[in-house]
């Protein structure tokens, strides 16, 4: 049985060759995917269409004051989905900018009335009060992570795969729970327990995931995730923790909490008078977390490749197994072309800002009174600044979070790919709510 | 058929999902007149969909990806040969393969957020203001009264920087019975001819800077610094008669609410994308500091006739202004909540009845007041 499917997913792979057309040189070897039982996934789409996409949909988004947003999603996840080939086949993106739009909408609906709530019992001072703003921060946290669930959801249902879509279950509350569960968890562990926290929340998400009647889940162990993290975390925490040993060892305690204790102006003189060492132990504490942060910029393509292969290589549908060789030089790459298109972006933006700014100077020195130059000189600053932001976020996204998609897609190894001949369909398209209040409250995916 | 020169090919292959099972099939399609039909490899008719059900799907460059529309199943069909897609596109209205439907509607799209845009900015710059003015008032006194003690100890952690606690506040010592009097007066004063429908709570705290405001629910707070600035009662009444003309208003119920309004508007409604957060800081910014020099301008005003109803002088609020604001205001003119201080004085002057006064407070009370925050 299996034989013969073999033999005829070959068969449709040869006779695919003369029909088919790539649009890119250099991707038209058919024969490395598809064989029917291992294969692999390939992006298509090319930086250039990408980067063209992003550039018009930032101009659109300040001319629309963010508006926009709900169109060029839309546009950069069809491009995304589009591009992206698994066994020789496209994935569809099906959701559509008036979607989001509604789903933004209800989600207003819903918030503005418990901001309203929130507002008011504020007002209420004392105990109340103090407990109705940590109230607010752990429900708001809950309704936060409800909404990425349910936001994976309408992603998912709004993916189509061979004439079958991929659909979602589970409860998006309980979901919630255990997500902000595990948040204070690893906040309580100093990043500890993130390596579980994401095993066990992504075992959540992909048991209640299917493609068709195809069930999904997740294999990823969070111990293992763990041993590859550790050694970041020591080089990121490690500082900062000797920082710590050393106030600890090197401040006269009973001299500070006297000179704290005796309130007045001079605090922080006597504090300094009583510990001779306390100067030298704050210019080290300022070294050690300027370490620690360089640490975490330098290692974190580090961070994120560990995180990506662990994750994809954990990803089961059925029989359908997936091992990722994404490697590290490249994510390095990635960033490389991040750090120089923004520096072009950073020298046009010099340039333009320049002549603008001495022009502004020339109007407002020959009309002192009128407050022209003020106007003109705050429109040009919050102008420079959105641009700035926009187009480094822009290039980001074309650079960064394209090349982690386009390398963690074609670093995939997918094997019992046969079954994907089988597949029946279920479930039909869910609600667009989550998306809606994943954007209302900014915690938004891709 | 004449059309079949213009439509090109009438048969073609393609690859096709039924929508049932995941099987891939090669198949062939025929283009009759009115409708698109699926043949599989045998000759057997596995669909058919007239023209005018079909519609054009996200797909990768050169790969024409069909779908049949409202079907709940979801039936796919790939064109790769770009000649007979040109030919489906020609029959079927609905297939947009060059994307020109789909600039068109998001051009209409486009144009709307614009103009939502520019609606939503004049209701910030008109309709808050006003919306604010009209519903302060009708607050009742208990909620503001509320709403300030929420601001107040706000306004307290934020100005009592040593957290000096009850000491914060001046006056409070045995020995400073004569200068409460003074003030009790002084401020009694003004109360009286103010007659407002809500208790006024005066508070003279240590901070330096030469200065005095009002927040929700009558409370107006007095700074050390503008009582040493001030050389006579009449030129602190001035000022606390402005900062009355705030209470009398309703400017900080006012200004919370626009605050709230302008949060929403702009915060809510327009989401969050990158940049979004300066523009909605920057747009409150100038927007509050707008509405907060008409609003100062009108508590002169308030001021200077509160004064003459308490038998003081109005021109005393002019002269403090004119010592503490200073000849030139440092700063950007649209950011600036007060007004240009020339501009004020001069309107005092012009409103200020001439003729002599008393004074407020007599000179024994006046010099006990000043040393309220001494020790």
């Amino acid at each position: 049985m299996w034989q013969g499917d073999d033999a005829l997913s070959r068969r449709r792979d040869v006779a695919r060759a003369d029909v088919r057309q790539y649009p890119c040189a250099g991707m038209t070897s058919l024969e490395a995917s598809g064989t029917g039982t291992t294969g692999g996934v390939r992006f298509l789409g090319g930086r250039g269409a990408y980067g063209r996409l992003l550039a018009r949909g930032a101009v659109l988004l300040i001319v629309t004051l963010g508006l926009y947003r709900f169109w060029l999603m839309t546009d950069v996840r069809r491009f995304l989905w589009a591009n992206t080939e698994i066994d020789g086949e496209t994935l569809e993106y099906a959701g559509t900018p008036l979607e989001l739009l509604t789903g933004f909408l209800v989600a207003i609906a819903i918030l503005v009335p418990v901001y309203a709530g929130f507002f008011l019992a504020a007002l209420n001072i004392g105990l109340l009060g103090e407990l109705t703003g940590i109230g607010a921060f752990l429900g708001l946290a809950v309704l936060g992570q409800f909404a990425i669930y349910r936001a994976r959801r309408y992603r998912l249902t709004r993916t189509i795969f061979r004439g079958l879509r991929f659909t979602q279950s589970g409860s998006a509350w309980i979901y919630a729970l255990r997500a902000v569960g595990w948040w204070i968890l690893t906040a309580l562990t100093c990043g500890l327990a993130y390596p579980f926290q994401l095993a066990s929340l992504e075992r959540y998400k992909m048991r209640h995931t299917q493609y068709g009647t195809l069930p999904g889940r997740f294999t990823g162990s969070g111990f293992g995730l763990l041993l590859r993290g550790l050694p970041m975390w020591l080089l990121v925490i490690g500082p900062l923790a000797l920082t710590v040993v050393v106030f600890v060892d090197s401040v006269d305690w009973n001299a500070l909490a006297d000179g704290v204790g005796q309130g007045g102006d001079d605090v922080m003189g006597r504090v300094e008078g009583g510990n001779p060492a306390l100067g030298e132990a704050i210019v080290f504490a300022m070294l050690m977390t300027a370490l620690s942060a360089l640490m975490a910029a330098l290692l974190y393509p580090v961070f994120q490749t560990v995180m990506l292969r662990w994750w994809t290589s954990g990803l089961r549908f059925g029989e359908i197994e997936a091992h990722s060789k994404l490697r590290i030089r490249h994510v390095y790459g990635a960033y490389m072309r991040f750090l120089w298109w923004g520096g072009l972006f950073t020298l046009a933006l010099t340039a333009a800002a320049i002549p603008l700014l001495i022009l502004i100077g020339v109007l407002a020195g020959k009309m002192p009174d009128s407050g022209l130059g003020d106007i003109a000189a705050s429109l040009v600053g919050l102008g420079g600044y959105v641009i700035a932001a926009l187009g480094y976020s822009m290039i980001y996204r074309a650079t960064v979070l394209l090349s982690l998609w386009q390398l963690g897609a074609e670093a995939l190894q997918l094997s019992g790919l046969a079954v994907l001949e089988h597949v029946d369909a279920t479930g039909g398209a869910s609600s667009p709510l989550g998306e809606g209040l994943a954007d209302a409250l900014n915690v938004g995916g891709y | 058929m004449a059309g079949d020169s213009q439509q090109g090919m009438t048969s073609g292959a393609g690859i096709f999902f039924d929508g049932r099972i995941s099987t891939r099939r090669r198949v062939q399609v025929m283009l009759t007149s009115a409708a698109l039909q699926i043949d599989d490899a045998d000759g057997r008719l596995l669909a058919e969909w007239p023209y005018t059900e079909i519609e054009g799907l996200s797909a990768p460059a050169n790969v024409l990806r069909l779908g049949r529309h409202g079907n709940a199943r979801l039936e796919r069909l790939e064109i790769f040969d770009p000649a007979f897609a040109a030919a489906i596109d020609a029959r079927a209205a609905n297939v947009d393969r060059t994307g020109g439907l789909q600039h068109r509607q998001r051009a209409i799209a486009i144009g709307w957020s614009v103009i939502a845009v520019a609606a939503l900015v004049a209701v910030a710059w008109l309709g808050v203001p006003r919306i604010a003015g009209r519903v302060a008032p009708l607050l009742p006194v208990a909620l503001e009264q509320k709403l300030g003690a929420a601001v107040d100890l706000q306004v307290r952690n934020t100005l009592d920087t040593r957290r000096a606690g009850a000491a914060f506040e001046c006056g409070t010592g045995a020995d400073k019975a004569a200068a409460r009097t003074a003030f009790a007066r002084l401020t009694g004063e003004l109360q009286g001819a103010a007659a407002l429908g809500m208790p006024l709570t005066f508070t003279i705290v240590h901070r330096p800077e030469a200065n005095a405001f009002a927040i929700p629910g009558g409370h107006i707070y007095v700074f050390e610094g503008l009582i040493d600035a001030a050389t006579g009662a009449d030129e602190l009444a001035g000022v606390l008669a402005h900062e009355v003309g705030h209470v009398a208003h309703r400017d900080g119920t006012r200004a919370v609410l626009q605050g709230a309004g302008l949060s929403f508007l702009f915060g809510m409604l327009l989401g969050d994308f990158v940049g979004g957060g300066a523009v909605v800081i920057a747009a409150k910014s100038v927007l509050q500091s707008s509405y907060s020099r008409e609003v100062e301008a009108a508590a002169d005003v308030y001021g200077v006739d509160l004064m003459r109803r308490a038998g003081g002088d109005g021109r005393a609020l002019g002269a403090i202004l004119a010592r503490i604001g200073g000849a030139t205001e440092p700063g950007m003119k649209i950011l600036r909540d007060h007004p240009d201080t020339k501009a004020r004085v001069a309107t005092i002057e012009r409103l200020s009845p001439a003729g002599a006064n008393r004074a407020m407070l007599t000179a024994e009370e006046w010099s006990a007041l000043r040393r309220i925050c001494k020790d």
